[in-house]
């Protein structure tokens, strides 16, 4: 695998809060569940610019939505994984599947 | 409630012109959520927070998204470095002329550059997808083409110079209004 192809740590939460919030995934609950389930708390912009990088790689789609009064009238951007950032996830699990197997944490 | 208007504004003037909708709507949305659980100060708080610390990975997915490239070619490439050749033959043309003491840039040739940089600020606003490229490409023609004057033609009169700051924009932002209402 090329250097680039690899998955960062930040892409990783990034991509797996993509898929455990479905079709509700946009930058503010991406932010939300990352900082909820590993108690970081990353700002927006670095979501953003995660996700754009992820959909650049091909690893997200991203569609738009209507427009709401509760975002102040603008519209929102949604990502959901597509078949090559499932490949990806699955990759980098087996990685670390692989580097974990049999091995034991000190006390 | 409203997010504190002057962080809305660094938001908008820092993210890219597509980045800004969705993140402001996202931060809009959390900040009525923050507002309604923790309080109109804490929510307040949050945003600029948020916005501060958003700044550099806003600005540098503006970046990587061409927005700004594309701002600084057509103001450099486009305007400024047109103008300086332009000059280039100017003087060419003058050292033609004999006896050419005390001769001074003519006037003619000095509306003519105007007339080129308004031309040129013209062309690159109808490359302009949006009103806001085209506002920061009108914004970046100013100096850029003020620039290309002052290296080339620095004892032209002020009222030159002042029709370079205001008209070539102006011909940029006239240029993209036309091209989308014909489009």
């Amino acid at each position: 695998m090329a250097k680039g192809e690899a998955l960062g740590e930040f892409e990783q939460l990034v991509l797996l809060a993509v898929l455990r919030l479905g079709e509700d995934a946009y930058g503010m609950r991406v932010r939300r569940e990352i900082a909820e389930r590993t108690g970081r708390n990353v700002t927006i912009g670095a979501v953003y610019a995660t996700l754009d990088r992820l959909a650049a790689k091909g690893l997200l789609d991203a569609s738009l939505s209507e427009p709401t009064p509760e975002r102040g009238g603008r519209a929102k951007k949604s990502f959901r994984l597509t078949g090559e950032g499932v490949d990806a996830m699955n990759r980098s699990r087996q990685e670390l599947a692989s580097m974990l197997e049999g091995l034991v944490f000190p006390q | 409630m409203t997010p504190p208007v002057l962080a809305r504004m660094l938001l908008a003037a820092v993210a890219g012109e597509n980045e800004a909708e969705y993140v402001a709507g996202d931060l809009h949305e959390e900040f009525l959520y923050l507002c309604a659980t923790h309080g109109s100060r804490a929510g307040r708080r949050w945003y600029w927070r948020q916005v501060v610390l958003s700044v550099f990975s806003l600005w540098g997915l503006r970046m990587r998204n061409g927005e700004i490239a594309h701002v600084v070619a057509a103001a450099g490439l486009g305007v400024a470095l047109p103008l300086l050749l332009l000059d280039r033959l100017w003087s060419f043309v003058y050292s033609l002329i004999p006896l050419k003491d005390g001769l001074d840039r003519a006037p003619g040739l000095l509306a003519l550059n105007v007339v080129c940089a308004c031309v040129l600020a013209a062309c690159c606003g109808a490359t302009a997808g949006s009103f806001r490229r085209a506002l920061a490409i009108g914004v970046a023609v100013a100096p850029a083409s003020a620039f290309a004057m002052w290296a080339s033609a620095a004892s032209a009169p002020p009222l030159y110079f002042w029709g370079l700051l205001v008209c070539a924009p102006a011909s940029t932002l006239a240029t993209f209004q036309w091209n989308r209402r014909s489009a």
